[in-house]
């Protein structure tokens, strides 16, 4: 009896080992449930988020670079702003702090969102044909501008382009392999956007170039700048054929980067309280100083109530570049283009072409029409200063100065003495190169 | 499976079947008292190597039958030292008077599921902390604060100062990168939960992630006075029959119950309060000249210096945020007592709090009633039953980028000539040179949390057999925590850093967190003529833990309005957590004569948190104890113990919840979602880490007790650490979970046990704990793996500040706990270590007659670095003082000693009949501290008490010290 009741215990306890079940995330959707058979929902999910998700790392990636340009200096608490990217007392640019690595890890999210977009594609039957090329040159033209933003911080220590499969990732790419890389990409893009159908709404940042026809301008107007950057002057003339691009046009034409309070969105990155201490953008002087008389481009700057210091560094001006926390950012506009196609003829010596071009921007602007020489280097001097007054606060002049070769202190100013002038961000300690 | 367990019934069921026969029987009575003459209650009174036994009445007196015609009687009694006496028909009349045990041999320790041992018989150095020493000397804020120092191998930090907790305790080292390294708790056999919650003041003061918060942990919830004892099994060898659950160790806690007799009734009262226990100082200037020097880019500085020090308008920040004197009341009510059958303990404490800070302070009410009622003989049930209602008002400390709202940060940027203090109106100033004005923050912005919480646990006993040589038990135990923590962010719309951009925050968290276990032992205890006995013992344990975090927050607030729905961006998140354990139990001990212990057990364990959640994982135990003072040949008087003894356990630890999963986060733009590829890549094969330990030592006791000594050898290995690792980020992920890293901690605990003078007009007790814990990861990846294919050194996420500043990196063949730099050539390079080189803590009691009484607790901490970021915002912010100006460096040295506890106590001579006596006491914690340390406390953590989380310090909420006056009646 005894024996009998220990056995049934014996039983009891072994049936009790209950079996847990597989485990599913309640708390997002998964990866693997979008690879395979997506709807459509689905993958117009994956584009916004894609187009959503080009905000995320570039307002660091604008005043880290602008501070090494000295166009701007960031004063918050985070000493390293002042410190590393100034190379204060010799000091290196790290290569694993928020200055590269937010930039650079958020860029190449948005890339594997758009890997994993081209791949659903490629697993599903759900969109037709002619839309499955609008996927695809949507998110290829993306991934395209994201990797030539890589591009631009890491220069000559090269990118890795194919990363589809995190578990085997391709090489780092020179720069002018990764250069050609990048240009047959958005080459392959324009393609698939020719003929194709958008079964995906943008924002309406993208208001006006939301069809496969008119984003194919802007895939264009990207293909313009990159050309620009690999010194492909040519190529970037004709790719601008393709663009949107508009002598007689608004200068502020062109696709941009929207924000709102919205729930799951953020605000303008760049936009700094007025007179707010402590964090703040602040104007370099030099800007202030070099500015030409009447330049209305002087607008972008605020003399602010209280002068502002920080670790030895002081400004007069602070940013006015965006009226509001909701302002959008330009990704690429009209005026840029304008000033491709005027770098493009100084280049192929058309220098009518390019003044005609200059004077443009300058009266756009408030200024009389340009008076210099006209040779080359001039024209260049001339090119530069619209540039840099134009696109103050907007991710350029550290680029603009470096294809000139005067991201140095000869054309830079050293604020203290021991401070360096970067060209170019290390690679990131994570990619173990 | 099935098969395995089968067999193990089938083996006790022939066990049971062995039943002696009895013969002739005779009948021992007596009473027991204690060295004053006082009846003992309840003592247990065995016949050696039988399961034959009773328990002393409430006059202290027995009567016992015994089969044969001579036994030896054991008489034990916690907290007594156990005496044996021979029995036999003639010598039947057994008077037995106990004296107390300052040895603790005779402590009895948990060694399994259901069973206990006597700790001379323990292979394990099994750290055990009473009451007594828990709050015996002072009042203690948190349970986890009171054991600082007070046993070996248990490391204590306080990640920051504010009051109602923020601990983390460590046991042997770190055990786990990406997990929790916090012990296992379980209360009255109750898993329970010491989460830390975080209140999303992140998305106010931009810190990096919810760690960073400087979030309290919950078991700031037990009343501290509720404790009997604590028993802490550090490392896998004692821990093993925990399992998957074990590998940081395991806290078993156990309230107090009442005794049967006289129902006893006591009030107390605790009067004291809490100041800065160490400023740090403000750069002050003594001349235009050095204001001018200290701003050169700032022509105005010095004469806004002048025109502020002629008004008389230098202020003190640092005193006027960390300056207050914050109150603190604590009252306890207990009631216990009972009968033979029925025992009962009713209690009741309330805990105020003010901290240094004004408006910061912790509350804490806590009811508790333990019951343990017999059925019957073969039937006991016990309940412990405990609410908790606690509540912490933190304010904002610690890291932040731009927030305006962490005074550490606030502070480090101003300046102390620049007025900050607000107009006739309330209208506070704009702070020039940062993006708060700290008094703002102070006044008027909110971080507070309330907690409700509901802890039960039950315990049923059959002993569904017992003869004279043979015991069989079953124990049903189990219980649920259920913890409702609410929390609550405000930021004004007018604080500096949200106006015109975000425009307020409130944020409101409503978190829940129920676990719930039960567990089913059967065991059976086999005593055999020849001394031997035997005891088998198989079960099962379940445990599941539910969360639900759900985190309302919004900017942009409406003016004026506090409600989490009149703000107009307004974000909900969600974050549910389900895990759910299985496991098997079998165990079997051998004893002769107390001379050889041995055990060896299993435990299988299955997760909802494994890749395969039904695979089951092994963990093995076996250990032995040999008392060699205990053989026949051991002839050295003075020596009462000597024992050797040798552990070996295996423990694990699972991946943290949701590990598995490669998800996709939401986004929205222009009012439409979309997804994008989380940081995370998950790892659906993932298994558990496990940690195996080898430990041995020796316990000695000499001169009559005076001399207790137990020394300890572990080697404690974790393979397969589940760790996050960086991966190259142009996969578009952060980091990923892998399974590849060896980890060995090897250390050595010695406690030395003293009591030279022991006599009615003075007592003294003395106890040394003394040990060092060295780190080594042996293996990276691939084991030997060649360049390229093995993984390469790398730091983990969220564990520092960069090379530039300090990190922590995982690097074969270092120091898990080291920091790192660079060296001259760029290369990375050890520049400090947070662990500490030894820890010594000196506990001493001090009796003077009857009356008073005299205990401390000093607390030396040798070496252990500290990376001190509160010194680099303060430079940059021009406000260190001008002391610390020539420290080079910001990794500190943060060796200390500290008069951790200090109190005395007299017991008034009242011979009332309604008052049985009235005891005042003072005491302090804290009072001083000697180190060379700059900053506010060498003992700091930034980022809580998770995985490598020791030695940060980014303006945390600074230490308090405290004193108290004490007044307590029973009655």
């Amino acid at each position: 009896m005894r024996t009998y009741k220990i056995l049934m215990l014996g039983l009891l306890l072994s049936v009790v080992s209950c079996s847990i079940d597989e485990q599913v995330d309640p708390n997002a959707p998964s990866l693997n449930s979008v690879l395979k058979d997506a709807s459509i929902t689905e993958l117009n999910l994956l584009a916004t988020g894609i187009e959503g998700f080009m905000r995320n790392g570039f307002g660091t990636y604008v005043t880290s670079t602008g501070s090494i340009a000295r166009e701007l200096y960031i004063f918050d608490a985070d000493p390293r702003n002042t410190e590393d990217l100034l190379g204060k007392d010799g000091m290196p640019l790290d290569n694993n702090t928020f200055y590269l690595t937010t930039p650079y890890n958020n860029f190449y999210r948005d890339i594997k969102t758009c890997n994993i977009l081209l791949e659903s594609i490629d697993n599903t039957d759900n969109p037709t044909q002619a839309e499955k090329d609008g996927y695809r040159g949507f998110a290829n033209t993306i991934k395209a501008f994201k990797l030539f933003q890589v591009l631009t911080m890491l220069n000559d220590n090269g990118i890795r382009v194919d990363v589809a499969d995190p578990n085997n990732l391709g090489p780092f790419l020179s720069k002018a392999d990764a250069f050609r890389a990048i240009r047959e990409l958005l080459d392959d893009a324009q393609g698939q956007l020719n003929g194709s159908t958008f079964a995906f709404q943008l924002s309406a940042g993208f208001a006006g170039f939301d069809t496969p026809a008119t984003f194919s301008q802007f895939n264009r107007a990207i293909a313009a700048r990159v050309a620009l950057y690999a010194k492909d002057y040519l190529g970037a003339l004709s790719a601008l054929d393709g663009s949107f691009f508009d002598l007689m046009g608004d200068f502020k034409t062109g696709p941009k980067h929207v924000f709102s309070t919205n729930s799951g969105d953020i605000l303008n990155p760049a936009f700094k309280t007025p007179n707010q201490s402590g964090d703040q953008l602040v104007v370099h002087n030099d800007l202030i100083a070099d500015a030409q008389a009447g330049d209305d481009r002087l607008n972008k700057f605020a003399l602010r109530t209280n002068q502002t210091t920080l670790d030895g560094l002081a400004g007069s001006h602070e940013t006015r570049l965006y009226a509001s926390a909701t302002s959008s950012m330009d990704i690429i506009r009209n005026e840029e283009l304008i000033l491709i196609y005027a770098e493009g003829k100084i280049q192929t010596d058309m220098l009518g072409d390019a003044a005609d071009a200059l004077d443009i921007i300058r009266t756009g602007h408030s200024l009389p029409a340009y008076s210099g020489p006209m040779t080359k280097e001039a024209l260049i001097d001339e090119m530069l200063y619209n540039r840099r007054y134009s696109f103050w606060g907007e991710g350029h002049r550290m680029f603009d100065m470096r294809r000139y070769d005067r991201l140095n202190d000869q054309f830079l100013p050293i604020d203290r003495a021991g401070d360096q002038i970067f060209t170019q961000f290390p690679i990131p300690l994570t990619e173990g190169q | 499976m099935k098969y395995f367990f089968t067999r193990a019934s089938l083996v006790l069921a022939a066990l049971l079947c062995m039943q002696a026969s009895s013969l002739a029987q005779f009948s021992v009575s007596g009473t027991v008292t204690d060295q004053d003459g006082v009846s003992l209650i309840g003592v247990s009174i065995l016949v050696k190597g039988s399961s034959v036994g009773t328990v002393s009445d409430l006059d202290g007196s027995y009567e016992l039958n015994i089969p044969g015609s001579n036994a030896i009687l054991e008489f034990s009694y916690t907290g007594f030292k156990a005496v044996n006496k021979p029995v036999s028909a003639e010598n039947n009349k057994i008077d037995v008077m106990m004296s107390e045990d300052i040895t603790n041999l005779e402590e009895i320790v948990v060694s399994g599921l259901a069973s206990t041992i006597k700790r001379s018989n323990l292979a394990n150095a099994v750290a055990t902390i009473s009451n007594e020493e828990i709050t015996g000397v002072t009042t203690q804020q948190t349970l986890d604060g009171a054991l600082y120092g007070k046993l070996p191998g248990v490391n204590v930090v306080q990640n920051n100062g504010a009051p109602g907790g923020g601990i983390a305790i460590r046991l042997r080292g770190v055990s786990s990168l990406s997990g929790n390294n916090q012990p296992l708790i379980i209360l009255d056999g109750v898993y329970i939960t010491n989460a830390e919650i975080p209140s999303g003041s992140r998305f106010a003061s931009g810190a990096n992630v919810g760690i960073e918060e400087g979030s309290s942990n919950r078991l700031a919830d037990i009343n501290p006075d509720d404790i009997e004892s604590i028993e802490v099994l550090k490392g896998a060898s004692a821990a093993a029959i925990y399992g998957t659950r074990a590998n940081a160790g395991v806290m078993i806690i156990t309230t107090k119950k009442g005794k049967a007799g006289d129902t006893k009734v006591s009030l107390e009262q605790d009067l004291g309060f809490n100041t800065i226990s160490n400023k740090v100082g403000r750069r002050t200037f003594a001349n235009k000249e050095e204001v001018a020097a200290a701003f050169p880019t700032e022509p105005n500085a010095p004469i806004e210096w002048e025109a502020a020090r002629q008004a008389g308008k230098i202020f003190d920040y640092e005193d006027e945020i960390y300056g207050e004197t914050g109150l603190i009341s604590e009252t306890r009510l207990n009631v216990s007592g009972g009968n033979q059958k029925t025992q009962f303990y009713i209690s009741g404490g309330y805990r105020n709090e003010d901290g240094i800070i004004k408006n910061t302070g912790f509350d804490r009410f806590s009811a508790r009633l333990n019951i343990t009622h017999e059925i019957s003989k073969s039937f006991t049930i016990s309940t412990s039953t405990n609410y908790v209602n606690s509540a912490a008002s933190r304010s904002f400390t610690g890291n932040e980028n731009e927030g305006g709202l962490s005074y550490g940060y606030t502070l480090a940027f101003t300046r102390d000539y620049v007025d900050l203090h607000p107009d006739e109106d309330g209208n506070y100033p704009d702070n020039p040179n940062y993006t708060g004005n700290p008094l703002f923050v102070r006044d008027h912005a909110k971080n507070e949390e309330d907690n409700n919480r509901f802890i039960q646990g039950a315990r049923f006993e059959w002993k569904a057999l017992q003869l004279d040589n043979q015991v069989l038990r079953f124990v049903v135990n189990g219980g649920f925590d259920i913890l409702n923590n609410e929390t609550f962010v405000y930021v004004p719309e007018t604080h500096q850093a949200q106006r015109g951009l975000t425009n307020g925050f409130v944020g409101v968290g409503k978190n829940k967190i129920s676990n719930y276990n039960y567990q089913v032992t059967g065991s059976h205890d086999f005593y055999t003529a020849a001394g031997l006995s035997f005891s088998t013992q198989a079960g099962i344990s379940y445990l599941n833990i539910d969360r639900d975090f759900l985190l309302n927050r919004t900017t942009q607030l409406i003016p004026l309005q506090t409600n989490v729905s009149q703000g107009g961006a307004q974000v909900i998140e969600q974050t549910l957590e389900n895990e759910e354990e299985f496991g098997f139990i079998v165990q079997e001990s051998v004893n002769w004569d107390d001379k050889i212990i041995g055990t060896v057990g299993v435990r299988l364990d299955k997760s909802s948190l494994n890749g395969d959640p039904n695979k089951y994982y092994t963990f093995p135990r076996a250990s032995l104890a040999l008392n060699i003072a205990n053989f026949d040949f051991w002839n050295a008087e003075q020596v009462e113990q000597f024992k050797l003894r040798i552990a070996y356990g295996e423990t694990g630890n699972s991946a943290t919840y949701s590990s598995l999963f490669t998800s996709l986060e939401n986004l929205t733009i222009g009012g439409s979602s979309g997804f994008v590829n989380d940081r995370q890549q998950g790892n659906p094969n993932l298994a558990p880490e496990i940690s195996s330990e080898l430990e041995f030592g020796a316990d000695f006791t000499f001169l009559n007790g005076k001399v207790g000594l137990e020394v300890t050898y572990y080697i404690r290995k974790v393979k397969d650490l589940l760790y996050d690792r960086s991966l190259p980020t142009s996969s578009g992920f952060t980091n990923e979970i892998r399974n590849d890293l060896d980890l060995e901690n090897r250390g050595f605990e010695l406690s030395l046990l003293l009591n030279p003078v022991r006599s009615t007009a003075f007592s003294w007790s003395s106890s040394f704990n003394f040990w060092f814990n060295n780190s080594e990861i042996t293996r990276l990846g691939i084991p030997d793996g060649d360049e390229g294919e093995d993984i390469p050194s790398f730091v983990p996420p969220n564990v520092g500040f960069g090379f530039g500043l300090g990190t922590f990196y995982i690097n074969e063949g270092s120091s898990i706990t080291a920091f790192w730099g660079r060296d001259d050539a760029g290369n990375p390079a050890i520049s400090g270590d947070a662990s500490p080189d030894f820890q010594l803590g000196w506990y001493n009691q001090l009796k003077f007659g009857k009356r008073l009484t005299l205990n401390f607790l000093a607390h030396w901490k040798q070496g252990g670095e500290v990376l001190n970021l509160t010194r680099l915002l303060s430079d940059s912010g021009v406000t260190t003082p001008n002391e610390d100006l020539d420290i080079e460096g910001f990794i500190e040295d943060a060796s200390y000693l500290r008069l951790r506890e200090i109190g005395a106590y007299y017991t008034l001579p009242i011979n009332g009949n309604f008052i049985e006596s009235i005891r005042l006491g003072v005491s302090a914690r804290n009072l001083f501290t000697l180190t060379s340390y700059s900053s506010y406390d060498p003992e700091t953590s930034t980022k809580g008490g998770s995985g490598l989380s020791t030695g940060l310090e980014v303006s945390p909420f600074p230490s308090s010290k405290q004193a108290y006056f004490h007044i307590s009646f029973n009655f």
